[in-house]
């Protein structure tokens, strides 16, 4: 039997049409870095304008312990530390780059030899040195590293669960959002050092053994992860079934161990830490490479010619507009995946560390909503056993008190109810709503 | 004919067993409430509109009898209103000034054009929790009417032209629905003033001027002139957004026509400026 969870969950179309290829993006001249690319507190600038920085250098300082540092992703002098536009429209603090002519054929080159550079294959010991798992945390919370599968947590702090003593690293790979690639790429490109990373989080967080979940429509990297881990005896590669949200958090713990993770508690709680797989490949650039993170693989998709459907390795702040895509017609963009993604609609904003992908969609289809017919599909969709149209109507109807009985909180948002519901209403959007509302 | 006798005679003790048990338990479980609660209901509006911080009118009513009277205040009663209750009750009045709410944001459709289509759900939370706002502007009124849905007294509608919703003062009671179901928080309850009198800073835009600017026609940039002609110092910009301080504000109207882009509202008709 395949390993999945068991409540709900849905089978969207996977449309996983990009090509698997990594294309190095080249620098922009200027790139804008917002403050706050992760959950926490904004990071403090310590730049100020005029000042001259270097690609890699630090920029902000985490504003907290739960936040994580900025840094320069090119080389250049800071032109400005202004509140400028995100995708969504909003406007947020971020410092804005510009390299000259020197500086950017400078950073071009340096970068082209850390890409090749990376694929030579370093073993851990090698890498790891006298590093102990304090240190280890401290490297990874200086190279700014949050967790790349969309929800931007910083790293260093999920990584500290010394007092719940977890047992087990989940590596997730599953990448179960439609669309989407880049996991897919990057563990078909670089499976040895994306495991080297994944070890190196084991030892960072003192656990024993590693899962790695991989959804098994990607048989190209399950191989490739197994043909790599044949000599790291406390990694497990294991394929999981395509089935949506497979790479929600609980989900996948419950897939791959059996453990449930009680209602409003942490995943370290049933003795499990949860990490993306391009996290654990951003940790091995940290430590390998002192690399901190200012780049991430990024996939281009949607309905666009084949051949523009890509992954690229983006430095950080780079206005989506500089990718190479042509929008469609009656273009409709979104930041992430079909299912969790945020629509944009301004595409000369930054690429911050959470945007997994931009998805290009041409002429979306504009359902007429209906009135709920009680079939519960819904309820059948549910990751999480709740019941969305009831909680929906709740946040509809302002009752924020019943909302929170019915379990408002424990909604993971994956977007399942919406999907699935035949008169095509928007469950999540009052879901979301009176998860807000009923907070307090 | 035995049939009906017997039928009358039981239906008949069983109406009168069922009269005596509810006879003793009326008695015997009777709750003694103060009659000055019902006559106090009588006086409140209501429409439980929360208005007053409590769970409705008659919570209100309680508390004013068990002694709070003085604590508490009914902004849809208004002053005279407590001042009856106060009467009834033997306690001295507490008085406030009338407020009645004013909306931060003068962004019309002419000011403030779409940018976007948007076919999501007809509602400002969930609009502001997906985006920005067709018209791009990250703080303005996303113009669903959320306010109007909320408010009890019907003091609200969106104004078809300007796509924003406008506060009737007469209706308006201050009972501060719209203030927290707003998304953006841009309702706020502002005194009445002296002859009606009222002047709001009509944006709530945090942006520096030129980002500010570029969304919005009639947004506040935060340049201060109106707070350097204000000859009372009830104006400060903070966050590149001017606000006028209703306690210090005599009304008087000269930021009005100061204003570069508009952004200061009075609610009374000002003078015509002097042709040049």
């Amino acid at each position: 039997m395949k390993h999945t969870f068991k409540i709900g969950g849905i089978h969207p179309a996977e449309n996983k049409t990009a090509s698997l290829e990594i294309d190095l993006q080249p620098l922009p001249t200027t790139v804008c870095l917002p403050l706050q690319q992760h959950i926490g507190a904004p990071a403090k600038a310590i730049v100020k304008r005029g000042d001259k920085v270097t690609r890699g250098q630090i920029i902000a300082d985490p504003g907290g312990f739960v936040s994580a540092p900025v840094h320069a992703s090119i080389s250049g002098t800071v032109t400005a530390i202004e509140n400028v536009i995100m995708p969504d429209g909003r406007t947020a603090p971020a410092v804005v780059i510009k390299a000259d002519e020197d500086e950017h054929q400078a950073d071009t080159e340096a970068r082209k030899v850390f890409w090749v550079k990376i694929d030579e294959e370093r073993t851990l010991e090698d890498i790891i040195g006298n590093l102990n798992a304090d240190k280890l945390r401290a490297k990874i919370a200086g190279a700014g590293i949050v967790g790349l599968g969309g929800a931007t947590f910083p790293s260093h702090v999920k990584l500290n669960a010394k007092d719940a003593a977890p047992d087990t690293l989940i590596i997730n790979g599953c990448e179960c959002e439609p669309f989407l690639r880049c996991d897919d790429a990057l563990m078909c490109r670089w499976p040895h050092q994306t495991l080297e990373g994944a070890r190196l989080l084991m030892r960072a967080s003192g656990v024993k053994r590693v899962i790695v979940g991989v959804e098994d429509n990607k048989p190209r990297a399950i191989e490739a992860l197994v043909k790599a881990s044949e000599d790291m005896p406390e990694i497990e590669i294991c394929p999981v079934k395509t089935k949506y949200p497979q790479g929600g958090e609980k989900q996948l713990i419950e897939a791959l161990t059996g453990r449930r993770v009680a209602s409003g508690a942490l995943p370290a709680s049933a003795g499990v830490i949860v990490n993306n797989i391009a996290t654990a490949f951003a940790a091995y650039q940290a430590i390998a490479f002192d690399e901190p993170l200012i780049e991430r693989i990024i996939t281009v998709t949607g309905d666009i010619p084949a051949d523009m459907r890509r992954n690229y390795i983006v430095a950080l702040g780079t206005p989506f507009s500089e990718l190479p895509f042509t929008l469609p017609e009656n273009a409709m963009a979104i930041i992430g995946g079909p299912m969790m993604g945020r629509s944009a609609v301004r595409l000369d904003a930054p690429v911050t560390k959470g945007s997994s992908g931009l998805l290009l969609i041409s002429h979306p289809t504009n359902y007429e909503t209906q009135p709920c017919v009680r079939c519960a599909e819904c309820v059948e969709a549910c990751p999480m056993g709740l019941e969305p149209y009831l909680i929906s109507t709740y946040g509809r109807l302002r009752h924020w008190d019943d909302a929170r009985n019915a379990g408002v909180a424990d909604c993971i948002e994956c977007g399942s109810c919406s999907y699935v519901c035949p008169s095509h209403r928007p469950i999540l959007d009052f879901i979301r709503i009176a998860k807000i509302r009923s907070r307090k | 004919m035995e049939v009906l006798i017997y039928t009358i005679a039981i239906l008949g003790l069983l109406g009168l067993s069922g009269a005596l048990i509810l006879y003793i338990t009326s008695k015997k479980f009777h709750v003694e409430e103060d009659p000055r609660i019902d006559s106090i209901v009588s006086m409140l509006p209501g429409a439980n509109c929360g208005g007053c911080g409590l769970k409705g009118c008659r919570d209100f009513a309680t508390r004013c009898v068990g002694g709070e009277a003085g604590k508490l205040f009914c902004p849809v009663a208004g002053s005279e209103g407590m001042a009856k209750i106060a009467a009834l009750l033997g306690v001295e009045a507490t008085a406030m000034e009338r407020k009645i709410a004013v909306l931060k944001c003068s962004g019309c459709r002419q000011a403030r054009p779409k940018i976007y289509d948007y076919d999501g759900v007809n509602s400002c939370a969930v609009m502001n929790s997906v985006g920005v706002g067709t018209s791009g502007c990250s703080f303005g009124c996303l113009g669903c009417g959320d306010c109007v849905e909320v408010c009890n007294y019907n003091a609200i509608h969106i104004d078809m032209d300007t796509g924003l919703p406008v506060v009737d003062p007469d209706k308006c009671t201050a009972c501060g629905a719209c203030t927290t179901e707003c998304p953006r928080h841009l309702l706020e309850l502002r005194p009445e003033g002296r002859r009606k009198r009222r002047v709001w800073v009509a944006c709530s835009s945090r942006d520096r001027g030129p980002l500010a600017r570029k969304v919005c026609a009639s947004a506040c940039i935060g340049c201060g002139k109106c707070a350097r002609v204000c000859p009372f110092g009830a104006i400060t910009v903070t966050d590149n957004l001017a606000y006028i301080d209703p306690t210090v504000c005599k009304a008087c109207g000269k930021c009005v026509g100061e204003c570069p882009t508009g952004a200061i509202h009075a609610s009374f008709e000002l003078p015509k400026p002097a042709e040049k």
